[in-house]
């Protein structure tokens, strides 16, 4: 059994590569180890490159806006901005990097498409997150929906619902009218699954009247109709009334405006309930609120009819809707340079100016009026302090002995210490504040009690933790250290990366089996020989590519296929060799051992070439077209060493446990078709 | 079995005199070779239409979406490949609405690549620089490796000329294909190109390596008839590689998808011409080397003496 060893440790190598390769996913977690490889979804668990998932590459290029080259140390600080934002922006796994040597460059990768996010809000809360999951999954065919909740403390909760793709992505910006993108049937189907209420409540008694020009259609085809207004809801003098209009006056009123399918319910003498299903006339503006034309025009035709309620409410309609992830969102979100203002304010005066100005001004109170000067936009000035994001040099959050929430430490840089200091002498002595904003936003406005030197200050406030977190987040990624430019992008759907997926594979195995065939019918024995090392080859390759993890390309597979061919050749060279051993009249183990001997320089010194092919592709990979140079380089190294491994120790080992079998005593077998017929016979030795 | 190679060799150089001659020349004429925007700056774009709207409405949609100088390719069944110069930010929001506009919202952009000129520029540079340094060092690994050869510079040497062969003759047969089949030149060419580099020299390597073996076992004999038998004994070798790794590759050719198409082309002519310069070229020169061939030459005579009296 001694002379099999290498046999069976090789069989056993094999079995334990077939084993890894088709174990979709490896999930190792105990004894503190935590071993976690393989993917759900993907051919034998690999990992699949952008190209092959779907996804998107981006590399953004700093430069400060004079021109000149980041340091390291901006590259740095851009890398983790953009971490930051794109984190927040809710995609899932990026890979971000820096590129070059010193970096100057930043690559993001964004795997599984751009992904889509829509942010949506119903008035009323009128569904929870795991309906509206639900409804997205079933019902609107995205199975991959997540969907979350933020319950605002004011107004509506928002969700937040995240999606692989939504084709053709429309943005709520450029939503096209007509031309329904996906993006605008699911807002659709979400404001026709959702109906509007609208609540009516008319003052008891009726409304009163100043004039009856407004007479509209609407009101005279209703038999007890209240004398309309113009909508103004004030009115000096009035004639009571006491009539209280009926579910089929109002049910009067929508058929004039053709709307059928509405149900009218009175939920008290002068209160109605209105269900609007299929609310038409949807637009969205900007900033994602929708409106609805039939609620108007159902609100102003009421409003003729019997004139202006006291409270007139719609719920339950779709009230936000905000779609992004258009890959130029990203790109525009990734490279936004936002800017980061210390303003200096001046608060309005507590004290009246002078005895005779009436004051608080507009009928405030004391109470209100010393909150709202120094924070209402009406009342106060301010002027530019110099502070910029650059002269600050940290914040972050932690807590201050003396205060009971958690605070935000700011650090600024030796000039704006100095600035620093200045301005908050001059706040503490006028009552005014420093109001920090990023992007026009204000984040936050502190006071301070006196002038603050040496640059370090912490800003306290009701602040929860993540609050000051956020703040402290904020203030550090207010802007960019240098500016990023666009300059390369990589988009591939995931379903055309899928169909070359099939087609690489198809590819692959037909070419293998090619070369198998052809190599066992031309050179016999050897050919078999070389073959099962292939096999082995191929099986030892893509397990090491899953454990590693090698991320698989499409230059990959094309390295791949390459790599074959240098296993081939060693095969080859050594089948060649073997056979010329053998025809000198060696025998066969002789020939074996001195074919594998003779072949050895030739296979080192090629492999040695392609190995250092590999390692300068890979050098420069950095440099070229990002991701397809490295994953090709990286494949072909692996692909090289393998072979040599395969080539030079399975092939000698399989071939010797030949040689020792029925097979040994063959010797025509050994010799490749077209080959001289040999007389001797050899004998299996050791 | 003997083949006098080298007795032919006039015809074999000439051929590839030629080869190179008609390549250089399609490479001299505009517009060179078909560069991808990976050289050129750009954007590359694939429009699939459910259903075909014929190539004139897409021309006429990218007109209108202020692109007149797009590059349309139909690539059947309603699939449309686009060359714009860089699309910019907004630019592909732009032609996508008016391609909804105008023929119809049923469509997709499966992929979309955008270069910036800044890095083109660079490309250009760093693809010379990364062959030229590849091609380098793989020459210092042949001087060392047949460091026991006398003269091994001139297995080094004659080396880096068959791979520059090689090169020249891939990068001709594209300036051709550019104009026949639309074959571009683009950053994963590059990627074709140093694998070929690769290759030949892997192949140059085993002729050399025999040819290394065989001035070992016989000094005396003529180095000629020495370089013959090498060439003569590698050659099944030679071809039969060349053969299962063209297989392969011509697997991938057949039923891989059309994305890599350019990519292995490169990759399969570069194998062909890898293996026969290893035995034509390669191998000749070393030949010619040898007999003094070059000695006619003024500059080489002055070129070479003071390296061969520190060789000998």
């Amino acid at each position: 059994m001694r002379r099999y060893r290498g046999v069976v440790i090789l069989l056993i190598l094999f079995g334990l590569a077939v084993t890894l390769i088709s174990i979709p996913q490896i999930n190792i977690n105990a004894l503190g180890i935590h071993f976690d490889r393989g993917k759900p979804n993907t051919p034998l668990g690999l990992t699949e490159g952008l190209d092959l998932q779907g996804g998107t590459d981006l590399v953004f290029q700093g430069v400060h806006a004079d021109g000149s080259p980041p340091t390291a140390d901006d590259m740095q600080g851009v890398r983790k901005i953009v971490e930051q934002r794109i984190n927040q922006f809710g995609l899932n796994q990026p890979n971000i990097q820096l590129l070059g040597n010193p970096p100057n460059r930043l690559l993001v990768q964004l795997p599984g498409l751009s992904g889509s996010t829509i942010n949506l809000a119903f008035a009323g809360n009128p569904v929870t997150a795991s309906e509206l999951q639900q409804y997205f999954q079933t019902t609107l065919n995205h199975p991959e929906a997540t969907v979350t909740a933020q319950p605002q403390t004011s107004g509506p909760t928002k969700f937040t619902i995240s999606l692989n793709s939504l084709q053709p992505a429309v943005t709520s910006t450029t939503s096209t009218e007509g031309h329904p993108s996906e993006a605008d049937t699911i807002r659709q189907a979400l404001a026709k699954k959702y109906p509007a209420v609208m609540t009516v409540e008319y003052p008891v008694g009726g409304n009163t009247s100043t004039s009856t020009a407004a007479t509209s259609t609407a009101a005279t085809s209703t038999s007890t109709s209240s004398t309309s207004t113009s909508a103004t809801a004030t009115s000096a003098t009035s004639t009571p009334h006491y009539e209280a209009p009926t579910v089929a006056n109002i049910q009067a009123v929508l058929g004039a405006l053709n709307i059928t399918n509405a149900t009218v319910k009175q939920d008290g003498p002068w209160k109605y309930s209105i269900t609007l299903p299929d609310l038409q006339g949807q637009s969205v503006d900007s900033s994602g609120n929708v409106t609805y034309q039939e609620a108007l025009d159902v609100s102003v035709a009421l409003g003729e009819t019997f004139g202006p309620p006291i409270t007139s409410s719609l719920t339950g309609e779709l009230s936000e809707y905000n779609v992004s992830g258009g890959l130029a969102q990203i790109e525009a979100l990734i490279s936004h340079t936002a800017s980061l203002e210390f303003k200096e304010r001046d608060c309005a005066s507590l004290n009246a100016p002078n005895a005779n100005t009436p004051w608080p001004p507009d009928g405030l109170t004391q109470a209100e009026w010393a909150v709202q000067r120094c924070t209402n936009p009406k009342y106060y000035q301010e002027k530019a302090t110099g502070l910029t994001g650059k002269s600050l040099k940290n914040a972050y959050a932690g807590t201050e002995p003396g205060q009971v929430n958690p605070v935000v430490f700011i650090q600024f840089d030796s000039a704006g210490a100095k600035t620093f200091y200045e301005v908050t002498s001059r706040i503490a002595q006028n009552g005014g504040a420093l109001a920090i904003y990023l992007d026009g936003k204000q984040l936050v406005a502190p006071t301070a009690q006196k002038g603050i030197a040496g640059g370090n200050a912490y800003i306290s406030g009701n602040f929860t933790a993540e609050q000051a977190r956020t703040i402290a987040i904020q203030l550090r990624s207010g802007a960019l250290p240098v500016n990023l430019n666009l300059i390369q992008e990589r988009h591939v759907d995931a379903t055309l990366g899928q169909d070359t997926v099939h087609k690489s594979i198809i590819a692959a195995v037909i070419g293998l089996a090619l070369v198998l065939i052809f190599m066992s019918t031309y050179y016999k024995l050897p050919g078999i020989v070389a073959s099962l090392a292939l096999l082995l080859y191929a099986a030892i390759l893509l397990a090491a590519f899953k454990m590693a993890p090698v991320t698989i390309t499409l230059s990959g597979i094309a390295a791949l296929v390459l790599s074959i061919g240098t296993a081939v050749d060693a095969n080859v060279l050594i089948s060649e060799r073997t056979k010329e051993e053998l025809r000198a009249g060696r025998t066969l183990f002789a020939a074996i051992n001195e074919g594998f001997d003779r072949a050895w320089p030739s296979i080192r010194d090629g492999h040695m070439s392609t190995l250092i092919t590999a390692v300068v592709l890979f050098w420069f990979g950095d440099r070229l077209g990002t991701s397809i140079m490295q994953g090709f380089a990286l494949t072909l190294a692996a692909g090289t060493l393998t072979s040599l491994f395969s080539a030079f120790v399975a092939s000698r080992i399989i071939s010797r446990a030949l040689a020792r079998t029925w097979f040994g005593r063959r010797l025509t077998m050994w010799v490749p078709t077209g080959g001289v017929g040999l007389e001797s016979a050899a004998e299996p030795g050791d | 079995m003997y083949i006098d190679v080298v007795g032919r060799r006039n015809a074999f150089l000439g051929f590839s005199a030629l080869l190179i001659l008609v390549g250089m020349i399609a490479l001299a004429i505009p517009p060179h070779l078909n560069l991808g925007i990976d050289f050129t700056s750009g954007s590359t774009f694939d429009l699939n239409f459910t259903k075909d709207p014929g190539i004139a409405a897409v021309r006429t949609a990218l007109a209108d979406a202020n692109y007149p100088d797009a590059i349309v390719q139909g690539a059947g069944g309603g699939d449309y490949l686009i060359r714009t110069p860089d699309l910019g930010e907004n630019g592909l929001d732009a032609i996508k609405a008016i391609v909804t506009k105008e023929i119809g919202s049923d469509f997709t952009v499966p992929s979309v690549s955008s270069t910036s000129p800044s890095v083109a520029k660079n490309t250009v540079r760093d693809a010379i620089t990364a062959v030229g340094v590849g091609a380098i060092f793989v020459m210092l690994y042949i001087a060392y490796a047949f460091r026991t050869v006398p003269k091994s510079y001139r297995y080094a040497l004659a080396a880096i000329i068959a791979l520059m062969h090689d090169v020249l003759v891939v990068l001709g047969l594209f300036a051709v294909l550019g104009r026949v089949i639309d074959a571009q030149v683009n950053a994963i060419f590059i990627v074709a190109i140093l694998t070929v580099v690769g290759y030949s020299v892997n192949d140059t390597i085993v002729v050399f390596d025999r040819i290394r073996e065989n001035v070992r076992l016989m000094p005396s004999r003529q180095f000629r008839t020495t370089v013959n038998i090498s060439v003569t004994e590698t050659m099944t070798r030679s071809l039969l590689t060349s053969f299962t790794t063209a297989l392969a590759v011509l697997a991938m050719l057949l039923f891989g998808g059309a994305s890599l198409r350019d990519f292995l082309i490169a990759l399969l002519s570069g194998i062909i011409i890898g293996t026969y310069s290893s035995i034509f070229i390669a191998a000749q020169i070393l030949v010619l080397w040898e007999e003094g061939a070059f000695e006619r030459f003024k500059f080489w005579r002055r070129w070479t003496a003071p390296q061969a009296e520190q060789a000998t």
